[in-house]
């Protein structure tokens, strides 16, 4: 009898040792096997939700799930409009945009209803939440339109709340499909249809002085005061021109916004000093991350540090009137006059405005909430003033609307090399009471005025007739 | 009577509540029907039990009826479309666990046989490997009306009997031995010789067919059961050698052994190609975690190539997470450790044997399975007894119960009989 409990033992050890694998293999290596790329668990479950609806503030269907014959897809109904902000989810290529970035609402992960975490806990089918945005597909639709055939972005957004009212980008893709047309639109390298360019950096032009007015007016500068541009002037050894060499001749503060005059803009930013215009840019959100739903690359300074902490002079007299180094995105140009209009306070810009679970209860509403404080009142004010002249006798005539007084910068900025310059508008309206703050910058469209300003105004006076 | 029947409704109820858990995809009434049956063989069997008066081992039926609930379950969880051939198998498997109980008078008429039992797998194996047709790189099937029949199974059987028989007859020779060599005295040709003929022929013909992991079993039975009878170290000794030597000589020759081992040792330099199977295996068990992703949730049904046979752990491993993997675990080790049970307090040499090698082969079946699937051993496939979907392999093992419970009846009668006589153990 020897023999067979010897057998036995050994057999029962062996079944702990097989434990202890399932130990390895269930405890210590879970998370890791869960990562290994050939692991297709997330995305088989992932399969098993019903990815909730993204409709705009309206209540249009922007994107939904479908079944078509027996498959769930995903319908996008309004086309590459929306792209590349909205995104895509599919199982091959995964998820981007707002697809991705609002995954964990869509799927139903995020504040689960009890129905929701329990179906989760089991992982049985569910459905995901709806989420509404505070888009606008009318104003979407124009700006999209409105940027047809050019490669550009526009950035709406009531400066009253920090909703993005239109977010558009062109080139643009077509979402729907995407599967199987993946590889054309990636291989577009020269209009580069996945690039969001509301977030792509360029040099702000003419469009950064009224960010440099923030600098001046607290150095003391009287608005009043008159200086002669004679077209170009000469600052610690470096030239300043202005655009097509024009002399402007005296102007106050007003006119010079108004007419964009460099000189004024460079002499003053450097009798200002680095400290406050650095001070000022920083108020405006340079370099820091903008808390929103989507990844905003942050604005910068110089190339070296997004904000250094000292400018030296010629490049402080360029990145005045926006050259030099600096480096901004549309969507930090449209808060920047959001922040203009809003009395000088930059409400955090947001997405989404409220989520439904699958029974169509709210659980989830945004609430306006304030980010940066860039300017006082009365700073607000007199930039405001200025950018109204700009409308009314400036070179931001092209975006003057009857019966509302807009408020409007323009910016030409030279990208460096012999193309023509990329065309900035930046616009807020009604001046004294605004709803409605845009940018809009087309690359390579020459100036701010001819290509960029129509645009706005079309979609502040859709904007504004709507209510 | 009442724990009996307690038992039985507890593992009837678990299984239903689990086919009740899964979606049945329009396979809804048949299977329900065969469900029923399974229910009614359960419960009519545990009160036949009663009649009779079975005075065997309590806990193994019970058990294995659990293990199999689970198994109907899984399969049915698996590929529902399917699942109504294991029914059917579960309940002729059943009926005949019940023959073999209650119609052999004696089981150890078997030994009667003697070297029939030794031609009859010989034979059985060489038919296969002649006629039979490949199924996942074995050629270890036989094709009759369209069902596909697994000889090797029954080769278990017949093997396991040839052993008995012959490990009774021989057993002094091969403790003893009569042969001087050096300081170990081994038995002389003639008793040897006819086993190691079968064992040659036996591994030699699995091997040919590549079933590999049937080919393990068989050798570890061989040996195991050779020590329990002789308890001479001196067999496991010789057999660790041997064993590495034709493993090596394997390994050299045939590629598909090369590739099973380079699989094992790395199978993440390939999860696309070789290596997919145990990838996918590791991924559903790991996938688990300690409670499991709950019945009908997890992706291993769908994504670990033959799921519902050779790695029907691991979608159980992933199912009920560790806590579901280590109850089958412990459900197994219940049986095994009851059969040696049944061996030690059986009254003749043969019961004994015959015992211990039931235990001895359910056990290493099970465990190098399941050493397959978690990577702890290189996969050879083979079924999980009573929970891996095939019916040649559930009614070998459900007649090998029978005999099992035969043999733990017989004891316990016997000195029921003669209150006073049975003290004194058998050898």
């Amino acid at each position: 009898m020897r023999g067979i409990r010897q057998v036995a033992l050994g057999i029962a050890f062996s079944f702990f040792v097989l434990s202890l694998g399932l130990v390895y293999w269930q405890v210590v290596k879970a998370d890791t096997l869960l990562k290994h790329p050939a692991n297709r668990r997330m995305i088989l479950m992932e399969n098993r939700v019903t990815r909730g609806g993204i409709f705009d503030r309206n209540g249009e269907v922007i994107a939904k799930t479908q079944l078509i014959n027996g498959k769930k897809v995903r319908v996008y109904t309004k086309g590459e409009m929306y792209e590349p902000a909205l995104g895509y989810s599919t199982v091959k290529l995964g998820a981007s945009g707002l697809e991705g970035s609002l995954a964990d609402w869509l799927l139903g992960l995020k504040r689960p209803t009890p129905t929701q975490s329990v179906q989760q806990l089991f992982a049985l089918p569910r459905e995901g939440d709806d989420v509404v945005l505070t888009l606008d597909s009318r104003l979407q639709s124009l700006a999209f339109n409105a940027l047809k055939g050019k490669m550009g972005a526009v950035v709406a957004i009531d400066p009253r709340n920090g909703e993005v009212l239109a977010l558009a980008s062109q080139p643009s893709f077509e979402p729907n499909n995407l599967d199987q047309n993946w590889n054309e639109i990636r291989s577009r390298e020269k209009d580069r249809p996945l690039e969001p360019r509301y977030s792509s950096l360029y040099p702000p032009g003419s469009t950064m002085k009224v960010v440099t007015s923030a600098a001046l007016l607290r150095s003391g500068v009287n608005t009043t005061d008159l200086y002669e541009c004679q077209g170009s002037t000469i600052i610690n050894g470096q030239v300043i021109r202005e655009q097509n060499d024009k002399a402007h001749g005296w102007v106050n503060y007003n006119m010079a916004l108004a007419e964009s005059c460099n000189t004024y803009f460079a002499t003053f930013g450097v009798q200002a000093g680095n400290e406050k215009f650095l001070a000022a840019v920083k108020g405006f959100g340079f370099g820091q991350m903008v808390p929103f739903e989507l990844n905003v690359p942050r604005s910068s300074i110089t190339k070296a540090e997004k904000i250094p902490t000292t400018l030296n002079t010629n490049l402080l007299a360029a990145s005045t009137f926006g050259q030099g180094e600096v480096l901004v995105t549309p969507f930090q140009m449209a808060l920047i006059t959001a922040g203009i209009a809003n009395q000088g306070v930059i409400m955090t810009p947001h997405l989404v405005e409220r989520v439904l679970d699958p029974s169509q209860n709210v659980i989830f509403k945004q609430k306006p909430q304030p980010w940066l404080t860039a300017l006082s009142k009365a700073e607000a004010d007199k930039i405001t003033s200025a950018m109204v002249t700009a409308v009314t006798d400036g070179t931001a005539a092209p975006g003057a609307l009857p019966n509302v007084q807009v408020a409007g910068k323009t910016g030409s900025a030279e990208p460096g090399g012999d193309v023509p310059t990329h065309a900035w508008y930046i616009a807020f309206a009604p001046a004294e009471n605004p709803r409605i703050a845009i940018a809009v910058m087309v690359e390579n469209g020459g100036t701010g005025g001819g290509a960029a300003a129509p645009i706005a105004r079309q979609i502040i006076q859709e904007a504004l007739t709507r209510k | 009577m009442i724990l009996s029947l307690t038992s039985r409704v507890l593992v009837l109820g678990m299984m239903w509540l689990g086919l009740s858990l899964l979606k049945w995809d329009g396979a809804m009434s048949p299977l329900f029907w065969q469900a029923l049956i399974f229910t009614a063989i359960v419960l009519v069997g545990s009160l036949m039990e009663q009649l009779f008066h079975y005075q065997g081992d309590p806990y193994i039926l019970p058990v294995v009826q659990a293990i199999m609930a689970l198994g109907l379950v899984f399969v049915v969880r698996v590929n529902p479309g399917v699942a109504l051939h294991q029914f059917w198998w579960a309940n002729i498997g059943l009926l005949m666990f019940y023959t073999v109980l209650w119609a052999i008078r004696d089981y150890r008429s078997f030994g009667r046989f003697r070297y029939i039992w030794g031609l009859l797998a010989v034979g059985l194996l060489l038919v296969t490997l002649v006629f039979g047709s490949e199924e996942g790189g074995a050629t270890s099937s036989l094709k009759f009306w369209g069902f596909g029949f697994q000889p090797e199974e029954f080769v278990k059987l017949a093997l396991l009997l040839f052993m008995a028989t012959y490990l009774v007859e021989n057993e002094e020779l091969l403790r003893i031995g009569t042969v001087q060599w050096g300081r170990f005295s081994l038995p002389d040709w003639r008793t040897l010789g006819p086993f190691m003929i079968m064992v040659a022929f036996v591994l030699g013909l699995l091997a040919a067919q590549k079933s590999l992991g049937t080919a393990l079993v068989f050798y570890l039975l061989f040996v195991l059961m050779l020590y329990v009878v002789t308890e001479r170290a001196l067999y496991l000794g010789i057999s660790i050698p041997i064993f590495l030597l034709t493993g090596t000589v394997g390994y050299m020759l045939f590629r598909h052994v090369r590739v099973r081992v380079s699989v094992w040792l790395d199978p993440w330099q390939d999860p696309t190609g070789m290596g997919y199977q145990i990838a996918q295996s590791l991924f559903a068990i790991g996938g688990g975690n300690i409670l499991g992703t709950g019945l009908g949730n997890g992706i291993g049904a769908s994504t670990v190539p033959v799921a519902i046979s050779d790695f029907i752990f691991s979608v159980i491993a992933e199912e009920l997470g560790f806590a579901g993997a280590m109850a089958v675990l412990v459900l197994f080790l219940i049986v095994v450790m009851r059969a040696f049970v049944v061996s030690i307090r059986a009254k003749d040499r043969f019961g004994q044997i015959l015992a211990a090698g039931i235990g001895i082969l359910l056990g290493t079946e099970t465990l190098i399975i399941l050493a397959g699937v978690t990577k702890l051993f290189p996969l050879t496939g083979l079924p999980l007894p009573w929970v891996s979907y095939g019916g040649s392999s559930l009614i070998v093992h459900f007649i090998l119960l029978g005999v099992l419970l035969n043999i733990s009846n017989a004891t316990a009668t016997s000195s029921h009989s003669t209150k006073n006589k049975g003290r004194e153990y058998a050898t």
